[in-house]
């Protein structure tokens, strides 16, 4: 028979010593007091057992295998994205929270508005507020309240800390001592901010839409005539969201802080849009428009959802600074992400 | 700025495959310098299996060595390689390691078991996986009973055990430590040095940094030596203490009359030196430590001297350190 290493204990009492048997929360109580410790300590035991005893930690090999790339991504895209709803993910504050949770309900104004009316057979009430080409315009690209208190809040609240505080608080060294590459690293990132804003701009368009379908009874004639005017207001939305990301996210790889980018991004939409229209007040010049990259995005829906143009210049152009707006983006966010090298974790 | 865009891999582990003839730990020639500061100059050392010690003062460059094969730092000179990849250029490498960071900074607002499902998942884990993984390597490390309370709540020597653990999620063959007994308790201590040798006895490579010099000794006697971002020594600590030439070694007898032995031990020709501690204890210098010691016992019973203890004072990592820093400690 073999014999035991050390005398069994037939009572675990609440002190700790030579014959304690040890299992983590013994080791832990002993040693981190754990437990009330104060309380206890006027029972304290000396060990009476001749015998130490020594444990040994005993490592059990893993035998599986290590998923593909696309696993990983998919563990940091839900990390973040799900840290909106729940605990245990990527902890957004409780303003931002609040915040996106408010932009939600007040982006669904127009839902109500035109349920409200269409249901009390308002028809004039019910023009203003229902689903037309302009209204869908309204409710992603509508300067205000949409693009000035909503949207661009949101997203600053998002990009704030993306990366600069995985800087400060060495999460990107926890991500970069995995086998993920900086390329996959950034663009979950991008992706999860992305796809917060999508929800909030295109989720509560197809709120709107589907739901006047839904509840006025809409026939085939009005969808086959307003579908694809919903489907070009969709992709500004998706535009939108990636121009916002794109900037927010840029500041924030060249910041150790989540004030500098979401500020930043605040100056630079509001900024860029109060010259431009300073500009076009005093010289009746719509072209500076285009260092403006809301303005610059609302031209291309202009064009694409059909509705009226509101800027002088070729909405070409506008869609040439878009694509050069993002393109400078995603170059410094490249170029820092690629290159950063982590100092000071 | 212009992008750095040399990462060439897709880290796809499955298809990536490690050279095996090469070492675990490469570093050829790597140098690495923030502005004007040098803090690696052209350390070469190849390291695979077993514990390895890296020693050095702050500022020696450890934490830099660690970077380096972390990925977080590139070089600015030489070739950091592991298992044969450039960590640099392809992370692949990285599903084969684990790394306990220094710094203390882990997510306290998530429990210890979500905290390495988390990583494990980074790993490419399914979720079932990583939570069946993130309780076998909180078992190794005794935080079972803990493992659903959240990080914030745990002392210094518990998160030094979550980090480890969630550095042994992916069951890696390389696991590198910066500091792990840094402010921890005795008892944590005693676990984590067990859990070290645990994975050495398994045949991993194991590096830990430390400035508690008896504590690695404890661990290993395989130790790299670092000052001033340069390699001093490398290699078995008593192999090295005896390459140290022009320090004579030191040993220490504790006897009735010293006086007395230390007319007889004057015959040992070998003996370069003596001086006496106290009426009790004598101290020897020598450069030939064996030879000494070969001797010595003849030379006590001739005497009819009482001896109580024989010990080598300077044969230990402190002593290593002070003479190949030049008294720097």
């Amino acid at each position: 028979m073999e014999e035991e290493p050390f005398e069994p204990v037939k009572e675990k009492p609440e002190t700790y010593g030579a014959e304690t048997p040890v299992t983590g929360q013994s080791q832990m109580s002993a040693a981190w007091s754990a437990d009330e410790g104060e309380t206890s300590a006027s029972s304290a035991q000396v060990a009476t057992l001749p015998t130490g005893q020594v444990f040994d930690q005993i490592y059990q090999p893993w035998r599986g295998t290590l998923n593909p790339r696309w696993m990983r991504n998919w563990a940091i895209l839900r990390h973040h994205v799900l840290g909106i709803f729940k605990t245990g993910h990527r902890p957004w504050g409780i303003p931002t929270k609040l915040f996106i949770f408010f932009v939600i309900i007040a982006s669904s104004t127009d839902v109500a508005l035109a349920l409200l009316f269409g249901l009390l057979g308002d028809s004039d009430l019910y023009s203003l507020w229902g689903v037309n080409r302009d209204n869908m315009y309204g409710h992603v690209m509508g300067f205000f309240p949409r693009n000035i208190l909503y949207y661009p809040v949101v997203a600053a609240l998002l990009v704030g800390g993306m990366i600069s505080e995985d800087r400060a608080h060495g999460t990107s060294a926890l991500y970069f001592s995995r086998p993920i590459t900086r390329f996959d690293y950034a663009a979950m990132k991008f992706a999860s901010i992305a796809i917060i804003l999508f929800f909030i701009i295109n989720g509560t368009l197809a709120l709107y839409y589907f739901a006047d379908i839904l509840v006025m009874g809409k026939g085939w004639a009005w969808l086959i005539d307003t579908f694809p005017m919903f489907l070009a207001t969709f992709a500004c939305g998706i535009l939108l969201a990636f121009t916002y990301t794109s900037i927010g996210l840029s500041l924030s790889s060249v910041s150790r802080g989540r004030f500098f980018p979401a500020i930043g991004l605040i100056a630079i939409l509001m900024g860029t849009r109060t010259m431009a229209y300073i500009i076009d007040t005093l010289f009746d010049k719509s072209i500076l428009y285009v260092i403006s990259p809301y303005d610059a995005v609302a031209h291309v829906c202009q064009a694409i959802i059909g509705t009226e143009m509101t800027y002088d210049h070729p909405w070409l152009w506008s869609l040439a600074s878009v694509v050069i707006i993002n393109g400078l983006a995603l170059y410094l966010l490249a170029g820092r992400v690629s290159s950063l090298e982590v100092t000071r974790e | 700025m212009i992008p750095d865009l040399t990462q060439e891999g897709k880290a796809e582990t499955k298809e990536w495959k490690p050279d095996l003839t090469a070492p675990v730990v490469m570093f050829d020639r790597v140098s690495k310098s923030y502005g004007r500061i040098n803090a690696l100059s052209g350390v070469s050392i190849g390291i695979s299996g077993g514990v390895t010690g890296i020693l050095g003062l702050n500022g020696a460059g450890k934490s830099t060595m660690f970077k380096l094969m972390m990925g977080k730092l590139k070089a600015s000179s030489g070739a950091v390689r592991l298992f044969g990849t450039d960590p640099w250029k392809n992370p692949a490498p990285y599903s084969r390691i684990g790394f306990v960071p220094e710094h203390e900074k882990l997510h306290d607002w998530m429990t210890a078991f979500d905290f390495i499902v988390t990583f494990g998942r980074l790993h490419g884990m399914t979720r079932d996986e990583a939570s069946k993984e993130a309780a076998r390597v909180l078992d190794f490390v005794s935080l079972t009973d803990v493992m659903h309370k959240k990080i914030g709540q745990f002392s210094k020597g518990m998160r030094q055990r979550v980090k480890i653990a969630h550095a042994l999620v992916n069951d890696p063959e390389l696991i590198i430590l910066d500091e792990p007994l840094q402010g921890c308790d005795p008892l944590a201590r005693t676990t984590i040095m067990n859990v070290i040798k645990e994975l050495g006895r398994m045949g991993r490579t194991v590096l830990v940094s430390s400035h508690i010099l008896h504590e690695i000794e404890r661990i290993t006697e395989q130790i790299v030596i670092l000052h001033r971002g340069r390699v001093l020594a490398l290699g078995n600590s008593h192999a090295i203490r005896e390459m140290l030439d022009q320090h004579p070694h030191k040993i220490l007898l504790e006897c009735d009359k010293a006086r007395n032995l230390a007319k007889s031990v004057m015959d040992i020709n070998e003996v370069t030196g003596m001086s006496f501690v106290n009426e009790n204890q004598l101290l020897i210098e020598t450069r030939h430590l064996g030879a000494v010691h070969s001797r010595l016992p003849k030379v006590i019973v001739d005497g009819k001297h009482t001896v109580k203890g024989i010990d080598n004072p300077d044969d230990d990592l402190q002593s290593i350190l002070v003479y190949l820093t030049g008294g720097f400690l």
